[in-house]
């Protein structure tokens, strides 16, 4: 049986660490792209994802994978809404993953409902 | 003169009804919240399948969440626990609900 050489087996390591660490920077959220690409989310959600107007959803701190679900279901049109059909479809898988990431970074007037129920 | 103030009145009354059936009641929402917190009490609770945390709904816009319950329970939003829990919540219900929730913004 032929013995794998060194440099081969180095060579085949080195390509699959790499395809593996770009498989990782794709599946996560860059904070840095995700918050140019927030822009036209601004107008609605506040500058700071704290939308003023009550009929939108305040966006700062909320789950990143909350948000990644929201716009990848007005992307598919599961979740219905005239707006965010048009800006959700503009966006890549990468574009949601980036937004939903830069969303979830900031600070936050959002919680869960722990300890605001009754008898707590 | 004193039919018209009647009629004033009247209308008057009957405006301030309606806004009063139509506001939520953030201290009535308080009890009527209780079944929410089986999942969004939760720190950290997932939805299955897909798999995505329940949202954070503490401290979230009163209009956003009229909206969204409503969604929920006619169906145009679909999700089969939220569809189950939006049918069992009158509009007076939904009112208050959204107006404790937004009451809790930190």
């Amino acid at each position: 049986m032929q013995t794998m050489r060194p440099i081969r087996t180095l060579q085949i390591l080195g390509l699959i660490a790499a395809l593996a660490c770009s498989a990782a920077a794709a599946a996560s959220g860059n904070l840095e792209a995700g918050k140019q690409k927030s822009t036209p989310c601004q107008a609605c959600h506040g500058a700071d994802g704290n939308a003023t107007d009550p009929q939108y959803p305040r966006l700062a701190g909320q789950y990143r994978d909350y948000l990644e679900q929201a716009l990848k279901e007005y992307k598919s049109g599961k979740r219905k809404n005239a707006i965010m059909a048009g800006f959700a479809g503009s966006l890549s898988d990468q574009d949601v993953l980036d937004v939903a990431a830069y969303f979830s970074s900031l600070p936050s007037k959002l919680g869960d409902l722990h300890g605001h129920l009754q008898g707590q | 003169m004193s039919r018209t103030l009647l009629l004033a009145t009247l209308l008057a009354t009957a405006a301030f009804a309606g806004s009063a059936a139509a506001a939520g009641n953030a201290e009535a929402g308080r009890t009527k919240v209780y079944t929410c917190g089986g999942c969004h009490g939760v720190t950290g609770y997932k939805n299955a399948y897909p798999n995505y945390h329940v949202p954070r709904i503490a401290g979230q816009n009163a209009d956003y969440l009229i909206a969204a319950l409503k969604a929920y329970k006619t169906g145009d939003r679909e999700h089969p626990t939220m569809r189950a829990q939006g049918e069992s919540l009158s509009e007076q219900d939904i009112q208050d609900i959204a107006a404790y929730l937004s009451s809790l913004a930190q």
